[in-house]
């Protein structure tokens, strides 16, 4: 067979060792698919483009690798927009690849033509149109080494027909990409000498985990730093499992749907590091009461997140797992403080005041299931109150552990997520937490699930409502319910059945542990429709406007 | 939230890859952040692959820093520098309609010979002007004229130039 563009696709995917797409064929991806054929990379045909664009978020951030989507032109890109926001506002390494009316065609309004470009320009790190293909092997390898490099993100590169259908010479193998680096590499020594010293005379320091620890691979050294500077650590929703969870040291998840102990500690101490993160509006709550005592460090190595919503006093550019490196030797020794008394009284009285997870038995339930699960278990959140109680409850043992949309905030990621986790990890467990509202959204993804036999196991906590904004309809619109009632007529366990999937329905309240067991047990798939309160919200929580400190824990507060 | 059009006009120098669809890009970062553009000149360099974008934003006083950054993000963008300070040379080709009301011949044609501007043409009641200068030039022109009945205006917007020998060869 003479070489043709889509080879070169396929030459490029290789290379970066891509050996899984998730996708969707149409008539302009077809060269592609026809030579997918022949190769090694192994495509799973997913049920909606939109699920393919999460299966490839959720395997990028189980494998810490590129994760590969692709769709055809029109509607099938723009499936994907959802999916490549969400990654974006994540930081996800993906490429995204859509196929692209023939340039002939362009600008015609063809047959399922779309600018798929403009259409995702704020949400992409970067993107590429091919118009020739002796430039396709060069852009595809520049794609791949900006979703990776830097802060990561999504890429994507448009490929119009008669391009991936030209003959062409192969590719010459691994050209380096030409591509300015858009980061700083060298090391600012004076810098982090600042930052040493500034924690080494701080009385009560504390560490800010963020999504970048993750993506920089900069696991060991944050734990070690915890560790030698004896340094109490809270974590953001992207950083939570970056440290094991159990780790004494750790007091929570902080922000609007934080833990108390999390949020007071930040408040009162008088110096923050922060790695990785970038001070979102959830994290903080009301910026200008956030840690008014604080100085504060940040690492992290996009310039533009560095004191983009809060004042810095000591900003470092640059990759945290270098950073980390030159920093840890400058970081004196430390035994228990007075602070960590100190944070341990607070913790006790915490504990006395508030009985259980402040995620009731929805948070109990939670922790019933991973504790019925393998300690390799991967769980994929959704969003709304069933990611709530699950970020707050399970307790995310490794760094890949826990995976859910935070940024973007993506109803319907948690099943396509847990798609490309168990396809990333197959040796893990895997489960996908979910609420009704959010099921429904990938509800499609069962067919994928259950044709590719993939042995995930499915928690739909429903509760007949989209429970997040019904708590805050309650709280904060004076109990006026409206518009967010699913009602209870739908047999989940009989539309998982209708797909080939076994499952199980329980009351989070009456005897869960039976369908647990059966969840566990099953070799293959199984879904298991957890049924709950609408009133199980979560507590604390910080109403709209206010500061990290002024939790609520019920509706008289 | 759109920013108050207060403070300063800063003009940016932004050196780009001469490809379709940058400019978009460009557009897009201070659209998304809420900063309007106030005038816009495009144009290729020494280097048939680069272009020169030269813009004109009035913002806030960390403008510049903050956009400097998110610019510079992108991948297309070869160097970002601030040119309203003194290193920088600044121009801006200005075209004036002014109606010409009888009696006030004498006045315009002092004026014109005043601010060394050019008539590119002209009919017994309607003069098309020319004028290059520095900002604050081609302001005090436009200032001064529109006494007389500006009808149109059509401006290219700064353009800038390093007094020195540039350093890096684009």
């Amino acid at each position: 067979m003479e070489t043709i563009g889509a080879d070169i696709v396929i030459q490029v995917l290789r290379e970066e060792g891509v050996d899984v797409i998730f996708g969707y064929p149409g008539a302009n991806t077809l060269p592609i698919h026809d030579r997918l054929m022949n190769s090694e990379v192994r495509h799973y045909l997913m049920r909606h483009e939109q699920a393919a664009a999460h299966a490839a978020d959720g395997y990028a951030r189980a494998t810490g690798k590129v994760g590969v989507c692709i769709a055809t032109s029109g509607p099938g890109a723009t499936n994907l927009v959802t999916g490549i926001a969400t990654a974006f506002m994540d930081s996800t390494p993906m490429v995204a690849l859509t196929a692209q009316v023939s340039t002939s065609l362009l600008g015609q309004d063809a047959f399922q033509e779309t600018d798929i470009i403009g259409i995702t320009l704020p949400i992409t790190k970067h993107s590429y149109q091919v118009h020739d293909v002796n430039n396709l092997a060069a852009t595809l390898r520049q794609a791949f080494e900006l979703a990776k490099t830097g802060r990561p993100g999504p890429v994507l590169v448009d490929l119009p027909r008669d391009i991936l259908s030209s003959k062409c010479p192969p590719a010459e193998e691994n050209a380096a990409p030409a591509l300015k680096t858009n980061y700083k590499t060298e090391e600012d020594r004076e810098q982090l000498e600042m930052i040493a010293k500034t924690l080494n005379q701080s009385e009560r320091p504390i560490l800010i985990i963020g999504g970048g620890v993750k993506l920089s691979n900069a696991f060991r050294l944050v734990r070690e730093l915890i560790e030698k500077a004896k340094i109490p650590f809270v974590t953001t929703m992207m950083g939570i499992g970056s440290v094991d969870s159990v780790n004494g040291y750790n007091l929570g998840l902080i922000g609007t749907h934080g833990n108390e102990l999390a949020n007071r500690m930040v408040h009162q101490c008088d110096f923050i590091l922060a790695i990785g993160t970038r001070f979102s509006d959830r994290s903080t709550a009301l910026i200008e009461e956030f840690a008014p005592l604080a100085k504060i460090a940040q690492l992290d190595i996009d310039p533009t997140s560095i004191g983009k919503s809060i004042k810095i006093n000591l900003p470092y550019v640059g990759d945290i797992r270098d950073a980390l490196t030159a920093l840890l030797p400058l970081i004196d020794a430390k035994e228990k403080s007075d602070w960590l008394l100190r944070i341990q009284s607070e913790r006790d009285a915490i504990n006395g005041k508030v009985t259980d997870t402040g995620c009731g038995q929805a948070g109990d339930f939670i922790r019933m299931v991973q504790e019925a699960m393998p300690v390799e278990t991967t769980v994929t959140a959704d969003v709304g109150l069933n990611q709530i109680w699950t970020v707050r409850t399970w307790q995310a043992r490794s760094p890949r552990s826990l995976i859910t949309s935070g940024g973007m905030g993506t109803m319907g990621f948690s099943l396509p997520a847990a798609i490309g986790a168990k396809i990333g990890s197959p040796e893990r467990a895997v489960v996908a937490i979910t609420g009704d509202g959010g099921f429904y959204m990938n509800i499609q993804e069962l067919a994928t699930i259950s044709y590719y036999n993939l042995p995930i196991k499915i928690v739909v906590i429903n509760n007949g409502h989209l429970g997040m904004i019904r708590q805050i309809q309650d709280l904060f619109y004076n109990a006026r319910f409206n518009t967010i009632e699913l009602g209870s007529k739908v047999d989940f366990v009989a539309v998982a059945r209708g797909f080939g999937i076994p499952g199980s329905r329980i009351a989070v309240d009456k005897y869960p542990k039976a369908g647990i067991e059966a969840m566990v047990k099953a070799d293959g798939p199984y879904l298991l429709e957890a049924v709950v309160d609408p009133e199980n919200y979560v507590y604390p929580i910080i109403p709209p406007g206010c500061s990290n400190i002024e939790m609520m824990y019920d509706r008289l507060d | 939230m759109l920013k108050k059009a207060r403070e300063q006009e800063q003009t940016i120098s932004i050196l780009v890859n001469n490809q379709p669809g940058v400019l978009s890009r460009v557009g897009g970062v201070f659209g998304r952040h809420g900063y309007n553009i106030k005038s816009l000149c495009v144009a290729e360099t020494t280097n048939p692959d680069v272009s020169r974008i030269t813009l004109t934003s009035e913002s806030d006083p960390d403008f510049t820093e903050k956009i400097k950054k998110q610019l510079d993000k992108l991948v297309d963008i070869i160097n970002v520098s601030d040119v309203s300070g003194q290193s920088y040379i600044q121009r801006e080709l200005m075209l004036i309609g002014v109606t010409v009301k009888e009696g006030a011949y004498a006045e315009i044609l002092r004026a014109i010979e005043l601010f060394g501007c050019r008539i590119v043409t002209m009919t017994p009641d309607y003069f098309i002007l020319e004028l290059t200068g520095q900002p604050d030039e081609t302001a005090a022109f436009l200032k001064f004229f529109q006494s007389f009945g500006v009808e149109e205006i059509n401006r290219t917007g700064s353009i800038a130039i390093e007094r020195t020998k540039p350093q890096r060869r684009i």
